[in-house]
């Protein structure tokens, strides 16, 4: 399944490997992404990354599940449930959003590698298979390196972002949701059910970052191995502050994140002589898109004293605070 | 394109006519309870038809709690609501306005970053599923065109003025069809022209057959816009009776349950100069010129008064002086020491009070209790501290004398300072700072939000300061207020001085046309 | 007959906050041995095991003190500035730097034992403090959120280490693959003791420290009035701006710190990219959980400590040590909603129309 030996371009053999190992992060940031903009912040992701991996592992090995789609959804919808969880303890209960995304964090992941252990090395037989767009395209090249995913990379990148931006930006319902991440008291003036909509985004959401486990095990990684999120569900939480919670520049960042990260991986595996240390270039450019974040935050800040004001890339004003009606 | 709004207030005009009740709303034997304390009693209260009817009472006494109830947003627990004449049961802000009852609240309900034309159309189920920015604009002209409120519907909610968005408020509320608009204290935000302004626009609104129920705390206001108006006091209706022949101190007196009256004995001025500002020019958080040469004494023994209209420099001139705010030239003395661009250290340690404008924001710390509270301004001093340490019994037993001479009403001196009444609140800060106060005291709106004995006592203490020799600067927007407790009068207009009175010789008119911005000159010549 | 109803506290107890948040740890830990029970496993022998495992021997006990110093000096330097309402998120990062600081001293300098690592101890509070400079600035100046700017910055260190010990200081005799050198100089251990170091003392120093600071001087009372309300703080006098920069600049000089001590631990004295896995956010957990208090600060510490080293422990008689994220997952989740239930209590609903 990896085009990685295929394709001469050491470049284009970058990107292509990148864009599924990245549609994690992108799957993750998106379902965080969804959260927010309702106000939620969901720290557990990488939980939620873990529950989807091993419940589609366990449809596959244990359940004899045979088709990869029916597993990526069993993988969602085990993330879903977890947000639910997760939904009622922060939505319904009011309790911190912080604690409890830690909490899930640890706990899918706890959860997960203890499901996961019995499971260690054991193929996957049911995966996703490449788009095939016909045999004039397989030149090896450019075509090559962005036409023969797999059809979830195509929903992460391009359907899904879509879809989202669509509808938070141009339909009536979205507005309502952006309200509800704003200034939940003036959408519950008006009639939007601050309640539901946290429990909808935030459940839709963690489905969604599940969804990125699951596909990593049906995809690039066809097997469980302890650990598996690796740290892509904290790298997902920054590249939504990156991408000022725009759905599109989501995948710009992931795709950014996820390439730079595991440039230092690659730069090893393909033994890159260049003038100086390529291990130590990929490290150094491992910790690029963090620092650039940074900046993208601090620049806009430092231009405000200064009398000028940005508004479009801070976050949904009432992010992570809990909305009670009599609380005024 | 006739929008559904246009449709909607012709259709009002039929229905009212034709209206099974003269009553848009009623309430029977309303009752609230919070903590275990009623906050309405067994209240009775209707508004008619086309009719602008004023509840008026002290903070607590029960009048955003009923209007909350007919909103939606609280449930009564015992009593009935009536509009039009039939039995409704609001269970949330959304079936109100379905009924066709709106509030507009003190504290807007508006997204920030989201334009007039997004917030008119959020959670409002005639929007279109599928929206542009374009097509919510037109929308929104046309529903202003009907209703006569105009703002600019790209403009982003941050970006407008304060009575703008009031006016975005209005508009949202009368666009989804509410036929009774309950205002809860909608001047208080507003400068005395956006008053007069909203004043208009609640006249159009009644001759439309529509209902305003208006919340306040004015007297003054509430004479001036009311057909009718009702009194409540601790949860209980005291009166409904006509405007018209009611006097200010007949209200006052059914608000308080007193009749009370301050009698200041003013002074012509004989004391030594003790605060000076010479030339004093600065600017506010926006970098605009808040203060424009300012240039005036005051002597020992002796109440300054300050008038104007809220946000001509008031504020700003009050952290000058208490080192809050810096100046960019002319100084400021107390006494012989220079204290322009000081400390707050400094000048408390000089002896200069200052009772804060916003006493939550800023005089207090909410969440700590009261004994932290009292010992704020002074914990650094001798008496409680070496510099590095600070001796827990000596704040309780400072926090403890406070309490009792002010008389603040509180279960001990650990409970927290958020929780007291406002009138507390400020009965603390006002004795922490006259403690300080021995040269200067510095009082901004120091009765903002008081029922009348809290005020009462609160002009007292500030009087009782003057007396023992303090020079006391009082800035207030309440031109009654400044009149009743100064010896000189200044009236501030865009950071400018635009003249300095003895009481003796203040006229009420001259010093409004100062406060609207008219020079002495221009005064004297009319 | 008298019904209970729920009802919102007009005013937050500090005592009801910390039991409810016990009882709310105590009930998650039943629930989990609930769900053990069903599972086939017998959660009270379990709990035997670790109780054993920690308080049967002095190898336990020392071995749960040597983890919970890390957990303690993060935790201590994160329950400090959440009294300024700082929410420092990266003391995860300040530790591995101060870890980092104190290794590049370690495997450059030569000289007598004890100064080294004073130097060591200086450079690692030093780093520490560096890598929170820029979001304490920033947050103090310009107001931006120090939750994101600290936790960028951990991914950063992570990096940063993770880069030393395959690259710049990598240790290239070793059989492991991902380490740097070895520092040649340990802490003094405590005589009676087979792996305690003075380290030990740290935690219950500054707990000291820090609990004195907010009884009993001027600085822990401006601290805490910034933190309940800067604007108040600002018209008391207190510079609020330079005050927030100095305080978290210590805050992260206390993690710093312990990034050093843990690396000067006999056994340590080498970074890799797990360097702090298992405590790094621990620390954060722990002082959000202590609701302010130093001393709970303290007991939480070593409890989450306790924790972890059970797991540990309990790997030899099959037991996953995956189950203990479980588990701390499922308390934390308890203190939170016992946080929430502190914001309630249980009065008696009269009957209807009638008013006491």
């Amino acid at each position: 399944m990896m085009i990685l030996g295929i394709i001469d371009n050491a470049f284009l053999s970058l990107i292509s490997s990148a864009i599924p190992a990245s549609t994690v992060v992108v799957l993750a940031a998106t379902g965080c992404l969804l959260g927010e903009r309702v106000g939620v912040l969901n720290l557990g992701q990488e939980g939620l990354i873990g529950i989807g991996a091993v419940y589609a592992v366990i449809a596959v090995t244990s359940w004899g599940v045979e088709s990869p789609w029916l597993a990526f959804f069993i993988g969602m919808f085990a993330a879903a449930i977890a947000g639910l969880l997760f939904a009622i303890c922060v939505v319904v209960f009011k309790a911190n959003q912080v604690l409890v995304g830690l909490a899930l964090a640890l706990g899918g992941i706890g959860l997960s590698n203890q499901l996961g252990t019995n499971r260690n090395g054991t193929p996957i037989r049911a995966l996703f298979r490449e788009v095939n767009p016909g045999g004039g395209l397989k030149d090896g090249g450019f075509f090559e390196a962005f036409f023969f995913h797999d059809p979830v990379v195509y929903i992460s990148y391009i359907f899904l972002p879509l879809v989202l931006w669509f509808v938070l930006f141009r339909t009536r319902h979205g507005m309502n949701m952006r309200a509800v991440g704003e200034n939940p008291a003036a959408a519950d003036a008006v009639g939007v059910s601050v309640l539901w909509s946290r429990i909808g985004y935030s459940v839709l959401g963690a489905a969604i970052s599940g969804a990125g486990g699951a596909y990593m095990v049906l995809s690039f990684t066809p097997t469980w191995s302890p650990d598996i999120a690796r740290g892509r569900g904290w790298v997902a939480l920054a590249v939504v502050i990156f991408a000022a919670w725009r759905p599109f520049r989501v995948v710009a960042g992931a795709l950014l994140y996820g390439s730079m990260i595991s440039l230092g991986v690659t730069a090893q595996a393909r033994n890159w002589g260049l003038l100086f240390s390529a291990r130590d270039l990929a490290f150094a450019l491992s910790m690029l898109p963090f620092l650039v974040t940074l900046a993208a935050i601090l620049l806009p800040a430092g231009a405000a004293q200064f009398g000028k004001r940005v508004r479009s890339t801070t976050a949904p004003a009432a992010l992570a605070v809990p909305y009670s009606r009599e609380d005024r | 394109m006739r929008s559904k709004a246009y449709r909607a207030s012709n259709e009002l005009r039929i229905q009212v006519s034709e209206s099974e009740s003269p009553f848009a709303i009623e309430a029977r034997g309303i009752s609230k309870f919070f903590g275990g304390v009623a906050a309405l009693d067994g209240v009775d209260f209707d508004a008619a038809w086309g009719e602008v009817h004023a509840l008026l009472g002290e903070n607590g006494a029960g009048k955003t709690t009923l209007s909350n109830i007919f909103s939606g947003i609280y449930r009564a627990e015992a009593g009935e609501v009536l509009v039009n004449g039939e039995l409704q049961d609001f269970r949330n802000p959304a079936q109100a306005i379905e009924g066709g009852v709106g509030m507009v609240h003190q504290h807007f309900k508006l997204v920030e970053p989201m334009t007039v034309a997004e917030n008119i159309h959020l959670g409002w189920p005639d929007t279109p599923r599928v929206i542009s920015q374009r097509a919510l604009e037109e929308r929104t002209n046309a529903l202003m065109a009907e209703v006569g409120l105009h703002i600019d519907p790209t403009a982003k909610i941050w970006q407008l003025s304060v009575g703008e968005q009031q006016r975005v408020e209005i508009l949202r509320v009368l666009a989804r069809g509410a036929r009774v608009l309950i205002l809860d204290e909608p001047t208080a935000v507003l400068t005395a022209h956006e008053a007069r302004e909203l004043f208009t626009v609640i006249r159009g609104l009644v001759a439309g057959g529509r209902t305003v129920i208006f919340i306040s705390h004015k007297l003054n206001e509430v004479l001036e816009v009311s057909d009718r108006i009702t009194v409540l006091r601790n949860g209980v209706r005291e009166i409904t009776r006509e405007a018209k022949g009611a006097t200010a101190q007949e209200l006052a007196r059914l608000m308080t349950g007193e009749e009370r009256t301050l009698e200041v004995e003013h002074r012509t001025v004989t004391g030594d100069a003790m605060l000076e500002l010479h030339d004093v020019t600065a600017r506010n958080d926006r970098g605009v010129v808040a203060l424009e040469s300012v240039d005036f004494t005051v002597h020992a023994g002796e109440t300054f008064g300050v008038a104007g209209v809220s946000g001509n420099g008031q504020t700003e001139l009050a952290e000058v002086i208490s080192a809050m705010r810096s100046v960019d030239s002319g100084t400021i003395t107390v006494g012989n020491t220079d204290i322009t661009n000081s400390t707050v250290r400094a000048i408390t340690d000089l002896g200069v009070g200052h009772i804060p404008e916003d006493r939550i924001g800023v005089g207090m710390v909410g969440s700590a209790p009261v004994k932290d509270n009292a010992v704020m301004r002074n914990y650094w001093t001798d008496e409680l501290s070496t510099g590095i340490t600070l001796s827990r019994d000596g704040v309780v037993d400072f926090a403890k004398r406070l309490v009792e001479q002010a008389r603040v009403q509180t279960r001990s001196v650990y409970a927290t300072a958020g929780q007291m009444s406002g009138g507390n609140q400020q009965r603390l800060v006002a004795r922490r700072e006259a403690l300080i106060a021995k040269q200067v005291l510095i009082a901004v709106h120091p009765t903002r939000g008081l029922d009348v004995l809290a005020a009462q006592e609160v002009q007292t203490s500030i009087i009782g300061q003057r007396d023992a020799g303090a020079a006391v600067l009082f800035v207030s927007d309440d031109l009654d207020e400044v009149l009743l407790m100064s010896d000189r009068i200044a009236v501030m207009y865009e950071g400018k001085i635009m003249g300095i009175f003895d009481r003796a010789d203040a006229d009420r008119e001259t010093i409004g046309l100062m406060m609207g911005g008219h020079s002495p000159a221009e005064v004297s010549a009319t | 007959m008298t019904t209970y109803r729920l009802e919102r506290r007009l005013e937050l107890d500090a005592r009801t906050s910390a039991l409810t948040r016990v009882a709310g740890a105590i009930i998650a830990m039943l629930v989990v041995g609930l769900i053990l029970m069903l599972t086939g496993r017998n959660p009270f022998s379990i709990l035997m095991d670790a109780l054993d495992a920690i308080f049967g021997s002095q190898r336990g006990m020392e071995g749960v003190a040597l983890r919970a110093i890390p957990i303690l000096m993060t935790a201590l330097a994160v329950a400090l500035s959440l009294r300024l309402k700082i929410w420092n998120i990266g003391s995860d990062g300040q530790f591995l730097m101060g870890a980092f600081a104190a290794l590049g001293i370690g495997i450059h300098v030569d000289g007598p034992g004890w100064l080294v690592l004073i130097l060591m101890a200086l450079a690692g509070s030093i780093a520490g403090a560096l890598w929170i400079l820029v979001p304490a600035l920033a947050r103090a100046y310009w107001d931006v959120n120090e939750i994101i700017t600290t936790l960028l910055l951990n991914f950063v260190a992570a990096q940063l280490v993770t880069w030393s010990a395959l690259g710049f200081w990598r240790d290239e005799g070793s059989a492991v693959i991902q380490s740097t050198e070895r520092v040649p100089y340990t802490l003094a251990g405590i005589p009676g003791t087979d792996s305690l170091t003075i380290a030990i003392l740290a935690p219950f120093l500054l707990t000291g420290l820090l609990f004195w600071l907010f009884r009993s001087t001027t600085i822990g009372f401006e601290i805490d009035m910034i933190g309940g309300n800067p604007k108040a703080a600002s018209f008391a006098g207190v510079n609020v701006r330079r005050r927030l920069v100095s305080v978290m600049l210590f805050t992260g000089g206390i993690a710093g710190l312990g990034g050093m001590l843990q690396l000067s631990a006999p056994g340590a004295q080498q970074l890799g990219p797990g360097f702090s896995a298992q405590f790094g956010l621990s620390g954060f957990i722990v002082a959000a959980l202590a609701g302010g208090s130093m001393f709970g600060v303290l007991g939480g510490g070593f409890f989450i400590a306790a924790m972890f080293f059970a797991g540990i422990i309990l790997q030899t008689k099959g037991l996953s040590v995956f189950i203990i994220f479980a588990i701390y997952g499922a308390i934390l989740t308890g203190v939170a909603l016992g946080e929430v239930a502190s914001r309630y209590r249980l009065v008696r609903a009269e009957a209807a129309g009638v008013v006491a």
